[in-house]
């Protein structure tokens, strides 16, 4: 069954002269526990694309399916909770929020869903990232790679249909993106989700079982089993 | 954490400079609010205390009543208490007093303005209470507890135990008239013409009953109105009806002023987190949960806000009358002050700043709702679109260099930013204007006051020996002997805590001046319905007369007057030697329809010009066209506000103060061909300083009165006393209220421009970096927060004069005035902006500069 199901998108920007038409018709799907790196030069549509994906954004044409659901017929508020349940983000800038700790970042999309957290899975997550001896330090209080992956834990305590990743390891040094991405393949592995990754990074791609890339707004090939590891 | 709205107690103590800031906004808003009403509620307690103490307790009389109606009333169930009371027969004492006897019951005691000095009211029919001067007249010189003889209510001569004394009157004794009071007995109160004097129960709506107990008896009700329109009950649906314009405007502007300090500050917090809250946004938070954080937010800083903001404020009332009282006041005690927390001040001011906060907090949380995530994940800096306008007028700023063309630019570069800071300062300026000339206005209305109040003993020539006859004409001239000698006069003068003796003149009888008609105002005719009135004709010209009032003034009077100048001179020198005299132009005429009063000015001569005084008068016969004129002519010298003595306005005549020799000589002029006019000094009138010991200037003056054959001294220091207190207090409460304003006005321009600057270190750090040096930093700070200043005061002065005026149409339903530009409102809150946006960036500026830059770039937006 198919988890992603876009079809048909298209996203423009402005008016007249200075519209610009940042995604054209693009169509694709997404099995459950797939590793999926979409590619493309800076400006060819990638980040638009992820948008939405996630429901951050309006399509200017065409529509996204996230797990049966048509995300653009859901009406703003039911968006915003089906994205806290479904769809888990991570960013390239990290994106914590400075007042909380790890663990409180961590658990922040069921506390905003008025659930209490599942204890052991949360707890067996971060001992997975290894957050275990910093669940209550400050976001500023780490470093880059370890701000990473209190966002991927963010992203992974709803278990949600699927994980959007722009850029993840765009801002760390070789060795904790390397790590970073080694936990997103965990992810797919241990816990059978779907990540889909936004990366200039060849490493990034090469380690996706899909390789989507995009020019111009637009899918120019998609690769499967690139590398498959 | 145990669910995801205590995020907004970490984002206020993550940001506890920001949240200070507003708390300190909100203290100040509550403060501003709570000061002003307990400063209003207590001027309006001790402005009915005043009228009750003057005018009695009392809703409304019957002056001319019987026992029927006094049943009638009895047995309404509206009314609480009746006052009775009943004139008696006068006696005549020391062959010039007149003493009338007055039959009151126990209510009216209560109700009516009788102010006991010492011993007890009557309890009985053969008991009596009299006023403290009078005892030296009674039979037998009686002092409290000793017995006296009156003609009693039959007529017959009764026998009075005197129980208590009454304060004096000035009236009384300058009319040599007084009332003793007595109890009123059973049968008297059921015959003959009763005085009537009614309260209703508490709770009953006064106003709303006034006319059906005025149907009771038409043609003798008489409806307290000083005391009624103090306590919100006028009998005149306008008055209410102004009043409460005028209270809901002065609110709205408080709340307004509130509303937007607190809107400022949160509006500033809530943009700068907008990222975050974008944040949330891509977490799946949905719009109404962000709303809930901000309120919460909202919420938790009014809690703590709100009490400190009540204590605040009645610490800054209390301080600064402390403060008043310790510098100049000093008569006055704390103790005369009677601020009480009124419960509605209390409910008032937090329903008020709830109001203010949740309103303020309304649109940004909105705002903060309404992010796009997509705004907020699409890279780092800041997400707040600031739209740089390109000035299309230059600003002056851009003269001072790098900093001015910086400082314009931060000024203009976000727009709601600007226009918010710029408000907060424009309420505050204008908040001042408005209140400044609202409470001058309202002073001159209620507190309408001249040297007279100072004034608190006269002497007298004595009643019992007349010298002047009823018919001036039949009276042998008088000596031109003075009754006081200049070493009389002297020596009082140099007692301590006398301000002034003044000697006292008899005025020039029926003068008419003849005003050129272009220097007249018709507006007078119109307010008395005198439209039909025609000019005279003299040598060609079109003239206009008016009675003129003319007074002669000693050195002692004109250095008085000089306080009340408008233009010209009081110098006594001065004057004698132009012929010149003291006018004062604006009068205060009634609509004989209406009963409305206006004040206007009746002529409009400049100093200079020449006065035409038709001395006529008594030897003449004005009526008579006959009979040639006799003219005299004087020179305007001096200009004044107000008389400075008796009443402060004329209701149609044009006062003149005339200079010794220049009254003398209008005299010659006007006795030249028979007539008699005197010119001697018929007595004097002694002024204390505020505090003096009225005992031992008392002692002094009766040294001299009992030194003057026929002398007589009036005291009525205990009523001068009182009036005096009262003016003071008014003063102090209008001072005061104006120092509140302005000290809560003052710290709210410092607080919201300096959280201008403290939210942007990072800004800061950044131009230090790109190597911007600090002296160029602080001048394009300080060219900020003093254009902050200059903006805020243009708008402010602008606003505040409009709504001025907008007053000044209200007040004039109750009495016709001029307008008056607020100038002095004005100049003062002007100024102060000016001066607090310059000083209130210099204290974050000193702050910056300790700052690590590195820390300063690195802190979070």
């Amino acid at each position: 069954m198919n988890v992603i199901e876009a079809s048909g998108l298209g996203k423009r920007y402005g008016h007249d002269s200075t519209m610009v038409e940042a995604l054209k018709d693009v169509s694709f799907s997404v099995p459950q526990g797939e590793f999926v790196a979409i590619v493309g030069s800076s400006g060819s549509g990638k980040s638009t694309l992820l948008h939405l994906l996630g429901g951050l954004d309006r399509p200017t044409s065409g529509t996204v399916h996230i797990d049966g659901e048509d995300l653009y017929a859901l009406k703003e508020k039911e968006r915003a909770v089906f994205r806290r349940r479904k769809i888990g983000f991570i960013f390239q800038s990290f994106n914590l929020i400075p007042v909380l700790n790890v663990e409180e970042n961590i658990q922040l999309p069921l506390l905003l869903d008025h659930r209490q957290p599942d204890k052991v899975y949360i707890n067996d997550l971060i001992r997975t990232l290894g957050l275990d001896e910093r669940r209550n330090h400050l976001p500023s209080e780490l470093s880059g790679g370890q701000q990473q992956r209190v966002a991927i834990g963010r992203a992974l305590a709803y278990r949600p249909a699927i994980v959007l990743a722009d850029e993840p390891t765009g801002n760390l040094d070789s060795v904790n993106g390397r790590e970073v991405l080694e936990l997103l393949k965990l992810a797919v592995r241990q816990y059978h989700q779907t990540v889909v990754v936004i990366s200039h990074d060849m490493n990034v791609a090469a380690e996706a079982d899909r390789v989507l890339r995009m020019q111009d707004g637009r899918l120019i090939s998609d690769t499967r089993g690139g590398n498959g590891a | 954490m145990k669910s995801y709205v205590a995020l907004s107690g970490r984002y206020l103590k993550q940001q506890r400079k920001r949240s200070v800031l507003t708390v300190i906004g909100i203290v100040l808003s509550v403060a501003l609010i709570s000061a002003i009403g307990t400063m209003g509620q207590s001027m309006l307690d001790n402005m009915l205390r005043q009228a009750i103490y003057e005018q009695g307790s009392y809703h409304f009389a019957y002056p001319s009543a019987d026992k029927k109606l006094y049943d009638e009333l009895k047995n309404n169930v509206l009314v609480n208490e009746v006052g009775v009371y009943k004139e008696g027969p006068e006696t005549t004492l020391d062959g010039a007093f007149k003493l009338t006897l007055a039959e009151a019951s126990p209510e009216l005691f209560r109700l009516g303005p009788i102010h006991l000095q010492e011993g007890r009211l009557p309890q009985n029919p053969d008991e009596l209470a009299v006023e403290q001067w009078m005892l030296a007249h009674l039979p037998g010189t009686p002092k409290v507890g000793d017995k006296t003889e009156l003609t009693g209510p039959d007529g017959n001569k009764h026998t009075y135990a005197i129980t208590g004394v009454v304060i004096n009157s000035r009236y009384g004794q300058q009319e040599a008239e007084s009332t003793a009071y007595t109890l009123l007995g059973g049968q008297s109160a059921s015959t003959g013409k009763l005085a009537l004097f009614v309260t209703l129960k508490p709770g009953v709506d006064i106003s709303d009953h006034l006319d059906q107990f005025r149907k009771m008896s038409e043609n003798a009700f008489a409806p307290n109105n000083r005391v009624l329109t103090y306590m919100g009950e006028s009998s005149s649906d306008d008055v209410n009806r102004v009043l409460g314009i005028i209270f809901g405007t002065l609110i709205g502007l408080v709340v307004l002023s509130t509303a937007a300090v607190i809107y400022n500050i949160f509006h500033i917090s809530v943009l700068e987190r907008i990222r975050q809250f974008g944040l949330l946004r891509t977490l799946g938070a949905t719009p109404s949960q962000i709303r809930a954080l901000v309120f919460r937010e909202a919420t938790t800083l009014a809690v703590i806000g709100i009490p400190l903001g009540l204590l605040v404020g009645w610490g800054a009332l209390w301080g600064v009358i402390r403060l008043m009282l310790s510098a100049g006041f000093q008569v006055l005690q704390m103790e005369d002050f009677q601020l009480t927390w009124h419960g509605w001040i209390i409910g008032g001011s937090v329903l008020i700043g709830l109001l203010s906060v949740y309103l303020a907090a309304w649109l940004p949380a909105r705002k903060a709702a309404r992010v796009s995530p997509v705004e907020a994940v699409r890279g780092a800096g800041s997400i707040v679109r600031e739209s740089i306008r390109r000035g299309r007028i230059p600003s002056p700023l851009q003269g001072f260099g790098v900093g001015g063309k910086m400082a314009a630019k931060n000024i203009r570069r976000n727009r709601s930013k600007f226009r918010i800071t710029t408000f907060s300062i424009i309420i505050s300026v204008a908040l001042f204007i408005v209140f400044h000339y609202f409470t001058q206005e309202t002073l001159t209305l209620t507190a309408d006051t001249n040297e007279e109040n100072r004034v608190a003993f006269s002497i007298y020539k004595n009643y019992s020996a007349p010298e002047v006859g009823e018919d001036g004409k039949t009276q042998p001239p008088k000596p031109k002997n003075d009754f006081l000698t200049k070493e009389q006069i002297d020596r009082i003068a140099a007692a301590p805590g006398v301000q002034g003796v003044y000697g006292n003149y008899d005025p020039l009888g029926e003068v008419y001046a003849w005003i050129p008609d272009s220097l007249y105002n018709k507006d007078y005719l119109k307010v008395t319905r005198q439209e039909s009135s025609e000019v005279r004709k003299l040598d060609g010209a079109d003239y206009r007369t008016a009675y003129a009032y003319v007074r002669k003034y000693d050195e002692a009077r004109l250095k008085e007057a000089a306080k009340y100048l408008v233009s010209g001179t009081a110098d006594p020198a001065k004057l004698e030697a132009q012929n010149a005299v003291l006018i004062v132009e604006a009068i205060k005429p009634q609509d004989p329809q209406t009963g409305k009063r206006t004040l206007l000015d009746l002529v409009h001569y400049k100093v200079g010009d020449k006065i035409k005084l038709d001395l006529t008068g008594t030897s003449g016969d004005p009526e008579n066209e006959a009979v040639p004129a006799k003219f005299g002519e004087v020179t305007v010298g001096g200009i004044l506000s107000q008389s400075p003595f008796d009443g402060t306005y004329l209701e149609h005549d044009l006062a003149v103060m005339a200079p010794v020799a220049v009254f003398d000589k209008l005299v010659e002029v006007m006795t030249a061909d028979g007539g008699w006019q005197s010119t001697e000094m018929t007595g004097i009138d002694v002024a204390l300083k505020d505090g003096a010991d009225a005992g031992a200037v008392r002692q002094v003056l009766q040294d001299t009165v009992n030194s003057l054959p026929n002398a007589r001294l009036s005291d009525y220091v205990a009523e001068q006393k009182n009036e005096r207190q009262f003016i003071l207090q008014m003063r102090i409460f209008v001072y005061g209220f104006l120092a509140v304003i302005g000290l809560i006005g003052s710290l709210n321009i410092v607080n919201t421009v300096q959280t201008n600057l403290l939210l942007r270190r990072r800004e800061f750090g950044l131009l230090q970096a790109v190597g911007m040096t600090m002296g160029q930093l602080k001048r394009m700070a300080s060219l900020e927060g003093a254009w902050y200043g200059v903006l805020g005061s243009f708008w402010g002065l602008l606003f505040g004069a409009g709504l001025s005026y907008f007053l000044f149409a209200e007040l004039s339903n109750l009495q016709g005035m001029p307008f008056r530009f607020p100038w002095g409102g004005a100049l003062i809150a002007c100024g102060a902006a000016l001066a607090v946006g310059l000083i209130s960036v210099q204290g974050p500026l000193r702050r910056l500069s300790k700052m690590n830059l590195i820390e300063s770039l690195r802190e979070e937006t």
